[in-house]
């Protein structure tokens, strides 16, 4: 009895003396050695470790355990930066219910904060794009208007109603997004859509995007009252057709019938 | 003066010739009243009930109706001058929803404003002018009498016999020189008018040969001179291969320095210039199948094609950074990035033409020529 409470006790002292060394641990550190100039100064970081323990829960079966992606199932996180994460995690893409076409926005998992400690983790494992800190609703919404529309309209249309692409997936409609998310979409180039590094729009582009976008968005841009689907002239005609001849047939008659 | 009987006829001719009152020497000394009653008898017309909605003027009754149509008018004036000052003075400008103060929601009034007011002038001048006629105008009845049938066997008979000899006492008929050389400058008139209109829409596709603008595009050059590629920006920004992340997508545009200005704006808008510069993921670089004949027109993992769809023409660029597939908006085509952009799905039956790129020692992306196809839709000429 005794012999074996002992026994036990040694293995369990030995678990605790080598278990810790998990493996993210050691990929964290290959990593490091890998990327020198990739300084981790994070390694100690609550936040990182926060991040590790989320990751760890909620992320880890389809991206791996070194963030390296597991086949058919979710790619490579290293080098997508935080801003890929800021963007799945605050539009509630990942973590994915499901593997399909496109995965797609829906209510977000976790806390601000939470989302930070993920977004410091994968920043903490290859670097990537960032969302700046700063204010990113540019001054300038009709040199964003004329960016979007050489740059983002193809897909998104002008006025961020979204297409459908191949397959079953789909560029979304824009709607309830904040500056950061668009912003992030942009460096990271989440799902089917292309990445704009800020070289090919600079960050002044970029927030004056956000500025045009927000001008459909935040506060609907509709003189009339009425976006119509926001497809442009073709239904607004139709209506003021529909709507306003038969207002005049309407009165017209009214007329007549008092005479 | 011939025919008096003609001249006399008037509007309404020889259907109410019997009931025609006699017109006396005395018409000039004739009261305004007896005026009105003589045109209208001699249109046939009786005033079955006439009433005055205010048989004696200036009551207390007439004054209020006037008043209360005066009181559209004043409407109309009155919204008509605040269309002119909302027009005139109203923040109109774009303002975002961030900006300080109720900007943003006087920009958003703007258009309401301006049509609430406009449209309120407008009714209410039609209001007054209803109101007028309904209220004010005397209520009458009156009927016209109106001839049944056709005309009177003597009315056919004779203006017939009278256009006859008209056209015989020209002489027309007998002056054969006059009849042809008219018919000649009529026709002669009419084509020139023809082709006035339509030669403007008349262009020979063929012009210039080989160098037709069928087969060339701006990409083009003859002397050797580097035509680089350029993004559609306020400044003229040539591209460079470190723009481009992996798996992204930009449209360029051709420009050569010798080019005026008036040259390269001529070049960005022509409908055969746009070429999508595309990045691929390292990943996906490796499995590229090159075309036949272009295997070299790529540079690194860069990849240039023509934007305009070989199905329509549509500018395909909406582009699956994930799949490498580009799509053409207009009618679903597919296009494999992969693969040379052969269609894989949709109408389009060829590869988006390619473009032979290469980077100078200045670094900057130029072509190595022009595209070896045409570009865009199909048309019979075309020999691929």
């Amino acid at each position: 009895m005794l012999t074996l409470g002992v026994a036990l006790l040694a293995v369990g002292g030995l678990y605790t003396v080598f278990a810790p060394q998990s493996q993210t641990a050691h990929a964290q550190e290959n990593l490091a050695q890998k990327n020198p100039t990739q300084k981790n100064p994070a390694q100690g970081d609550p936040l990182v470790r926060q991040g590790e323990q989320l990751y760890n829960n909620a992320c880890i079966t389809c991206h791996g355990v070194n963030l390296q992606g597991v086949k058919d199932r979710g790619p490579s996180l290293i080098g997508v930066g935080q801003a890929a994460v800021y963007f799945q995690v605050s539009t509630g893409r990942m973590p994915a219910t499901r593997q399909e076409a496109q995965i797609a926005q829906k209510p977000v998992s976790f806390s601000p904060q939470e989302i930070d400690a993920l977004g410091a983790f994968v920043q903490a494992n290859g670097g990537g794009p960032m969302v700046p800190t700063s204010s990113l609703a540019g001054g300038d919404p009709a040199r964003g208007g004329d960016l979007f529309r050489l740059n983002c309209a193809s897909c998104h249309n002008f006025t961020g109603r979204g297409i459908a692409l191949s397959s079953g997936k789909y560029a979304p409609a824009i709607g309830d997004v904040n500056p950061q998310q668009i912003y992030a979409a942009m460096i990271s180039g989440p799902q089917s859509m292309p990445r704009f590094s800020d070289r090919q729009l600079t960050p002044q582009d970029k927030r004056d995007i956000i500025a045009y976008v927000q001008s459909f968005t935040n506060a609907p841009n509709n003189p009339g009252g009425y976006s119509l689907g926001g497809f442009g002239p073709v239904p607004e005609g139709v209506v003021a057709w529909i709507i306003g001849i038969s207002a005049l047939v309407a009165v017209t008659l009214w007329i007549g019938a008092k005479a | 003066m011939s025919g008096d009987g003609g001249s006399h006829g008037g509007p309404v001719g020889g259907s109410t010739g019997q009931r025609r009152p006699t017109i006396d020497a005395g018409l000039s000394t004739s009261s305004s009243e007896e005026l009105v009653r003589l045109g209208l008898a001699l249109d046939g017309v009786t005033i079955a009930h006439r009433e005055d909605p205010f048989p004696v003027p200036g009551t207390r009754a007439e004054k209020r109706t006037e008043r209360r149509i005066a009181r559209w008018f004043i409407i109309a004036a009155l919204a008509g001058l605040g269309f002119l000052a909302a027009y005139l003075f109203w923040p109109y400008e774009y303002a975002s929803p961030g900006s300080p103060g109720s900007r943003h929601l006087l920009y958003q009034l703007y258009t309401p404003i301006i049509g609430v007011l406009f449209g309120l002038s407008v009714f209410a001048v039609g209001g007054g002018t209803i109101a007028y006629a309904k209220n004010l105008l005397p209520h009458e009845t009156a009927v016209q009498e109106r001839h049944i049938g056709g005309s009177a066997e003597v009315d056919r008979v004779t203006t017939s016999a009278i256009l006859a000899d008209s056209g015989a006492s020209s002489g027309l008929g007998r002056r054969s020189l006059i009849k042809r050389s008219a018919g000649f400058g009529a026709t002669v008139l009419g084509a020139g008018l023809g082709v006035f209109a339509l030669g403007g829409l008349v262009r020979n596709p063929w012009k210039g040969g080989d160098h037709a603008a069928l087969w060339v595009t701006p990409w083009r050059s003859d002397n050797g001179e580097p035509v680089f590629l350029r993004y559609d920006a306020e400044q003229l920004t040539l591209a460079r291969p470190e723009d481009l992340a992996a798996g992204s997508i930009a449209t360029v545009f051709p420009y050569k320095r010798s080019w005026s200005e008036e040259e390269a704006h001529d070049a960005l808008y022509a409908s055969d210039s746009p070429v999508m510069l595309i990045r691929l993921r390292p990943e996906q670089a490796a499995q590229v199948v090159q075309r036949k004949g272009q295997v070299d027109f790529h540079y690194g993992d860069f990849y240039a094609y023509s934007k305009i769809c070989t199905h329509l023409g549509c500018p395909a660029s909406l582009y699956e950074a994930q799949t490498a597939r580009l799509l053409c908006p207009c009618h679903q085509s597919q296009f494999d990035m992969l693969e040379y952009a052969k269609p894989i799905f949709g109408p389009a039956t060829r590869a988006l033409p390619q473009l032979h790129i290469g980077v100078n020692d200045e670094g900057y992306f130029y072509a190595k020529g022009d595209f070896i196809e045409p570009v865009g839709p199909a048309f019979w000429e075309r020999r691929s």
